[in-house]
């Protein structure tokens, strides 16, 4: 292992900054090109100034209400005013709400933050349990139905999960809400559409990178010495199956922002995925614009954090 | 994923659901079909996207802002004009309108209402500096006087027949000045005040909107205490919360879903017939559609009948010309548009049609029923030897193409009748300059420019059945259906729906009854 020495602090906090600053520049660059990808794709899917008049208003009106958003300007003078603003942190106002974009975006976002959280939560603290539990008792009547499960779980449309579990469990058992925000009652649903498919996937990558580690040598040399299988497993197992987990963990929150667009709009659910959604059909420049650079901003934080925890699960990571 | 795909799926998942939620389920669940409830709770299609009713034309908005403020008439569910916050109004000469403003009113914060309020109001719907969405709806006013507290007086520039009518729909919401002026512009979109029936409480986007009754209401209180306007996007859980009793009104309910509505012992569905028509509007530019023959085909080839029966599931009329029923000049003698598939075929003969390809540029989805009708009469123009057929396009593109009048042939249109008048719907639309006018025909448009500003109702009728008449020969618009607008009601809720989408919750049109 290399930085163990008289000059290891130094280096150490070398590569440290080197590290965190490689890491600041690639997130601005990567915030960068998702913002100008969205500014021209948004422009070429459609003009947003139709659908903010009466069918019957004449054409004068559009070319003043075009005029007044600023739209009637090239585009690349468009997308310099939309630079220049995003570094002074504004987004521009609704063109639906005529508030500030991201005024109205963060003012959806605690809804998403607790379905996703809550979703996320749910999936890791019955995924990991049952992944485990599938690999020790391999090919038994558990992992099999657990397993059959899981395969459901990640194939079916969240859409179509989500209206099956409104029918079944709402409608017909009468057991909770149909839809929209409010207790924990109405947050069951949506958690459990939203998780569905996440749970699924880390279920069976906890049970196959658990089978991996059990084929190791030091597994055996465990067992070898007489340890009980729950230490072997505990201790010797899990630690170094974890490390492929949590990379798949990190990149299932994304998936979770993603599914937000769906199980939101199926549940009416209040959150940025369906404001998402919404503002796309309406064409609503500054909040699609707000809502991708958040949840990329999101989603760069978050993989920064993993890769942090990698480190200290892992200490090959830490070194390179 | 393509929005067609999903709303595809999910109403196959609705059907598998219903299977499974089947008769015994829902039998168990009958209510007892009164209540106490003090709370109303209506779940629409979308949410508000502002409180501002100048600035909005939108079904969702209108829904709410006919509520929070009052117009100065008011069009009710027998579709006739009824006082608002005037009492009374007469024509003085051809153009002058004199209104007698309602004595008494408040607005919600206590101020006192008055006649130079409504003027402003209107005033306001054409300022340019006020930058509104409904500046071109009293564009006959010349100018208006406010003598005293109770008097306005509104000159048009030429006589203007329409004049009380344009004043119940969307532009007429009468706001206040002293509190717009008060909180500005941003602050009264977030929070109105008006006269109406409910009071603004609080709202959450997309979720829920939350209102109080007026109790000093000039019409009386509503027979609630709170109203909660909830958005539900999608169809599945907006029917699924009715039939659960969690909403009491359900607004834009689908045909298909009906019998499940009716089905459940608790609920119950309530429609008024649509105040306008649902019509293939026609580029009579292009080729072959210049040719009024062809036209006279492609109507005579359509089965509407069958249309009504398996698409709406009866929930609907077929039309017998472009003026919808329930409008001023509606023609009761008239018959039902003819299915003549022989009669097409040989008018087509006679037309010289060659096999030119007709396009019907349909969104899926937007409008009830759009697509499955556009392929059900594509696939009936074919029948009859037309080369018809049938592209989808999303909702923005065609509102750009209705902008940029570029239809390559055919395509959905629903003109809502805004006046219950013809002027306010045909002529709105197919005028010379209108939306869509790709068609001109001389006598058509002097019968519409005069019947526009005659306030002799003889002459109108008179010009509107002629008018009829040259549209059932030259076909700019092909009627198709007069489909209901159905709700999803509880049993326990007594209201009658408004035809014209103005979602009306007052004293005299709806109560919770009461064991």
């Amino acid at each position: 292992m290399h930085g163990r020495g008289p000059a290891a602090p130094a280096s150490s906090m070398r590569s440290l900054v080197t590290f965190l600053g490689t890491r600041l520049l690639r997130a601005l660059v990567a915030l960068w090109l998702v913002s100008t990808v969205v500014f021209v794709v948004m422009r070429l899917s459609g003009d947003p100034v139709p659908l903010l008049l009466p069918p019957d208003a004449p054409r004068s009106e559009y070319a003043r209400v075009a005029r007044e958003l600023g739209l009637d300007r090239p585009l690349p003078v468009q997308y310099a005013v939309f630079i220049g603003n995003v570094l002074r942190g504004d987004f521009g106002r609704s063109l639906h709400f005529r508030e500030p974009a991201m005024q109205v975006v963060v003012g959806y976002l605690p809804a998403t933050l607790e379905l996703g959280l809550t979703a996320f939560v749910l999936a890791v603290l019955v995924a990991v349990p049952v992944g485990l539990l599938s690999a020790v008792k391999r090919n038994s009547l558990l992992d099999q139905a657990a397993m059959g499960v899981a395969l459901v779980g990640q194939s079916a449309p969240t859409f179509f999960l989500g209206i099956l579990f409104i029918l079944l469990l709402s409608l017909q058992a009468g057991w909770l809400p149909t839809s929209g925000r409010g207790g924990w009652e109405h947050l069951v649903l949506p958690a459990l559409t939203l998780g569905a498919f996440t749970m699924a996937s880390i279920a069976r990558l906890t049970r196959s990178s658990v089978l991996e580690v059990l084929r190791q040598d030091y597994v055996r040399t465990a067992r070898a010495k007489g340890l009980s299988e729950i230490l072997v497993v505990a201790k010797h197992t899990f630690r170094n199956a974890a490390v492929p987990i949590l990379t798949i963990t990190g990149l299932q929150f994304g998936t979770l922002l993603g599914g937000a667009v769906v199980t939101e709009t199926v549940f009416a659910w209040p959150g940025i995925g369906r404001l998402a959604i919404q503002s796309i059909y309406s064409r609503d420049y500054p909040v699609v614009q707000a809502v991708v650079f958040l949840s990329a901003l999101l989603f760069i934080v978050l993989n920064f954090f993993i890769d942090v925890v990698y480190g200290l699960l892992d200490p090959r990571i830490r070194a390179r | 994923m393509s929005r067609l795909t999903r709303r595809e799926l999910i109403k196959g998942a609705a059907t598998l659901g219903a299977a499974a939620a089947a008769a015994p389920a829902l039998g168990g669940r009958a209510q007892a079909q009164t209540t106490q409830k003090r709370e109303l709770v209506v779940a629409q299609g979308g949410d508000i996207s502002t409180f501002d009713p100048h600035i909005s034309t939108s079904a969702n908005d209108i829904r709410i802002s006919f509520n929070i403020f009052d117009n100065l008439t008011a069009r009710h569910a027998d579709g006739k004009l009824h006082p608002g916050l005037a009492t009374e109004w007469k024509l003085q000469g051809q153009t002058t309108w004199v209104f007698k403003v309602r004595q008494g009113v408040k607005w919600h914060n206590g101020d006192a209402f008055n006649a130079a309020d409504a003027k402003w109001s209107i005033e306001r719907t054409y300022d340019p500096a006020a930058k509104t969405r409904t500046n071109t709806v009293f564009s006959t006013i010349d100018r208006i006087e406010a003598p005293d507290a109770t008097t306005l007086i509104i000159h048009t520039k030429k006589p203007d027949p329409l004049l009380p009518a344009r004043l119940a729909f969307y532009g007429g919401q009468i706001v206040s000045r002293k509190y717009y002026e008060q909180v500005g512009a941003d602050g009264f979109r977030s929070k109105p005040m008006g006269t109406g029936p409910v009071k603004f409480v609080s709202w959450t986007k997309d979720d829920r909107l939350v209102l109080e009754a007026n109790g000093d209401y000039w019409g009386g209180k509503p027979d609630f205490d709170r109203m909660v306007m909830r958005a539900v996007p999608e169809m599945a859980p907006r029917v699924a919360g009715l039939l659960k009793g969690e909403t009491d009104i359900i607004t834009q309910l689908p045909p298909d879903q009906g019998d499940r509505v009716n089905a459940n012992a608790s609920t119950r569905v309530a429609g008024a017939l649509y105040a306008g028509l649902y019509v293939i509007a026609v580029n009579s530019k292009v080729k072959p559609l210049d040719n009024p023959l062809v036209k006279q085909a492609m109507s005579l080839a359509i089965d509407r009948d069958l249309i009504v029966k398996e698409l709406w599931r009866g929930r609907g009329i077929v039309p017998s010309g472009p003026i919808a029923k329930g409008d001023n000049h509606f023609d009761p003698s008239l018959p039902p548009l003819k299915y003549d598939p022989k009669e097409a075929r040989e008018r087509l003969k006679k037309a010289g049609y060659k096999g030119e390809e007709i396009v019907i540029e349909t969104t899926s989805a937007y409008m009830a029923n759009d697509k499955p009708m556009a392929e059900a009469i594509v696939a009936m123009w074919r029948d009859a030897g037309l080369n018809a057929k049938a592209e989808v396009v999303e909702y923005t593109v065609r509102a750009q193409k209705n902008r940029d009048k570029t239809f390559k042939g055919v395509w959905w249109s629903d003109p809502t009748s805004t006046l219950g008048d013809p002027d306010g719907m045909m002529w709105r639309l197919l005028a010379p300059g209108g939306p869509q006018d790709y068609w001109r025909h001389k006598r058509w448009d002097e019968l519409g420019e005069a019947a526009r500003f005659s306030v002799d109702e003889k002459f109108r009728a008179q010009a509107y059945k002629e008018m009829t008449a040259i549209v059932l020969e030259h076909f700019p618009w092909i009627p198709i259906v007069q489909p209901y607008e159905d709700y999803g009601l509880q049993k326990h809720v007594d209201w009658t729906p408004n035809p014209n989408q103005a979602f009306e919750v007052r004293r005299f049109n709806f109560k919770f009854k009461r064991a």
